[in-house]
């Protein structure tokens, strides 16, 4: 039971509004659509809303007015076809490697053999390939974000939401893990919501990069991007990132970031 | 920096490392606070400080344990009275188990089933085992499963409270995790919380097995003909206090094997304690 593929599936958030009780809200009259095949960044200030808004996406969260949609449909909790990517990355200690990667097909009922086998795939897939009966508490924190990749497509889902999954990392393991989930992405033709604080890489990754300004979390500014995908054509990602382009683009989203301060 | 310091020998990364011991500190102290007691207990019997009646020499004690063994006491062999006490503890540990842990499980899980039955384990939790026997001897009268029950219920709070903490110190990413990917309610606590209760649960055992092993005594007072608790008693009516302390070491024994037994299974079963 792995997630219906469709092409073309959109995820919207149309006019969302949440709050909690009478308090003002967190979010107010946010629209967000991501096709599959794209790759949105959302980035903001702490307090903006940001995981609120992955929150709802996953259906971790119910909005107070508006809607949550896929492909027209009311989004009424979490479902297989939308894969969710914590910073802390919930992986079991119990289970070794591959069958972490396994467990979304154990959870759908899905035979140990064809299990495995789709495991190891993935686990190769993400350079890992003869990992898989080592335990998890073994691995590094740059193996561990790899595994929790690995696991949120063995679902093969439509959609990866991702919240700061490269948080915890050094900047080396950083900048590998930026090629293998726009290779991932490329592959799966998932459509992608990452949250980050870091600018630069959300432009590097992203197909469009998304602000959001706080009290209440709304949407400011937008930016298209097409960094990530020179990258997989090829091009040096140090020679894409000192483009006066990328740095233009940086600074318009440093300026949104901030534009409420400095009013 | 001058060129002596760059050519100097070099700092040592690390301090020599020590030679390994042959024995580690910790059961090195035990052993010796084990040979200290019964170094003063055999020189306080030698001089008479004690009388016999009160207090009879370590010799004396392995002579009635020896005897026990061979000849046997109290209507039956050492190794039956073991035999006996054993299947109580352990048969109380799997019937406390098959419903303590279902019930930590409810309370851990579910608001309804906090409500009912969280009142009903703290009512329980500190009754002393004397204090609920005559009560059960009544219910129940005074079979095998009337002591077993006696066992049961001392060792229903720890297993209880320590599977309903275990469940709740699940982290909350893994259980989000789980849930993002369509598990059910069931399957969160089946693959999720449980077997990260495990350690918790191990722990609660442990504890459980002491107080199994503590009420054993109070269990055996029902109308037994065998058992480690009955030969204490049987040996105490008469005074015979040799076999008093025999019977003592020997459920002392028993639950210090039992508790390197889940020790062991600690370090197989949940090796990534710890570690995550």
């Amino acid at each position: 039971m792995t997630a219906p593929q469709r092409p073309d599936a959109v995820l919207s958030l149309g006019d969302v509004t949440l709050r909690y009780g009478a308090a003002a809200p967190v979010l107010a009259g946010v629209s967000l659509a991501i096709r599959r095949g794209e790759f949105v960044s959302l980035i903001g200030r702490s307090g903006s809303g940001k995981t609120t808004v992955l929150n709802l996406a996953a259906g971790f969260l119910g909005p107070s007015s508006g809607q949550v949609l896929i492909d027209g449909r009311s989004v009424r909790g979490p479902g297989p076809e939308r894969a969710v990517i914590f910073q802390d990355d919930g992986l079991l200690p119990w289970l070794n490697v591959a069958a972490n990667v396994a467990l979304p097909l154990k959870l759908a009922g899905i035979g140990a053999e064809a299990r495995r086998r789709v495991a190891l795939d993935l686990l190769g897939s993400v350079g890992l390939a003869d990992q898989g009966d080592k335990p998890i508490w073994q691995m590094s924190g740059g193996q561990r974000q790899r595994i929790g990749l690995a696991r949120a497509l063995a679902a093969r889902p439509e959609f990866l939401l991702m919240d700061e999954p490269l948080g915890a990392l050094d900047a080396m393991t950083r900048e590998r893990m930026h090629g293998l989930i726009l290779k991932l992405w490329r592959d799966s033709h998932a459509g992608a919501l990452l949250i980050t604080h870091s600018i630069e890489e959300a432009l590097f990754l992203s197909t469009r990069v998304v602000v959001l300004t706080p009290s209440p979390g709304r949407i400011t500014h937008e930016e298209k991007t097409l960094w990530g995908r020179r990258f997989l054509a090829g091009e040096d990602p140090r020679a894409l990132r000192s483009e006066p382009e990328f740095i233009a683009a940086r600074e318009r989203l440093v300026d949104a970031i901030h534009a409420r301060e400095a009013a | 920096m001058t060129d002596s310091a760059i050519d100097g020998p070099a700092m040592p990364l690390s301090p020599k490392p020590r030679p390994p011991r042959s024995i580690p500190v910790g059961p090195a102290l035990a052993l010796a606070t084990m040979a200290a007691v019964l170094l003063v207990w055999s020189i306080a019997s030698a001089r008479g400080w004690v009388s016999p009646v009160f207090l009879p020499s370590p010799l004396r004690v392995a002579q009635a344990i020896h005897r026990a063994a061979t000849e046997g006491y109290a209507n039956a062999l050492l190794w039956q009275h073991v035999a006996a006490s054993l299947w109580r503890v352990l048969a109380a540990l799997v019937a406390t188990m098959a419903v303590g842990i279902p019930v930590g499980v409810l309370i851990a899980t579910s608001r309804v089933g906090r409500g009912i039955l969280d009142p009903l384990v703290e009512f329980v939790r500190p009754l002393p085992p004397l204090a609920y026997l005559p009560l059960i001897i009544i219910w129940c009268g005074i079979g095998e499963p009337s002591k077993i029950l006696v066992i049961g219920i001392a060792m229903l709070a720890p297993i209880v409270i320590s599977t309903a903490a275990g469940l709740r110190a699940a982290g909350e990413s893994q259980i989000r995790a789980a849930r993002a990917f369509g598990a059910t309610r069931w399957q969160v606590v089946r693959y999720v919380l449980l077997p990260a209760a495990l350690p918790s649960i191990l722990t609660g055992i442990r504890i459980a097995l002491g107080a199994g092993w503590t009420t054993l005594v109070a269990a055996e007072l029902v109308a037994a003909t065998r058992g480690l608790g009955y030969m204490i008693q049987f040996a105490a009516q008469f005074l015979v206090t040799d076999m008093v302390i025999a019977g003592i070491l020997v459920i002392s024994a028993l639950a210090t094997i039992s508790e390197i037994g889940l020790r062991l299974i600690e370090r197989r079963f949940v090796p990534w304690i710890g570690k995550n």
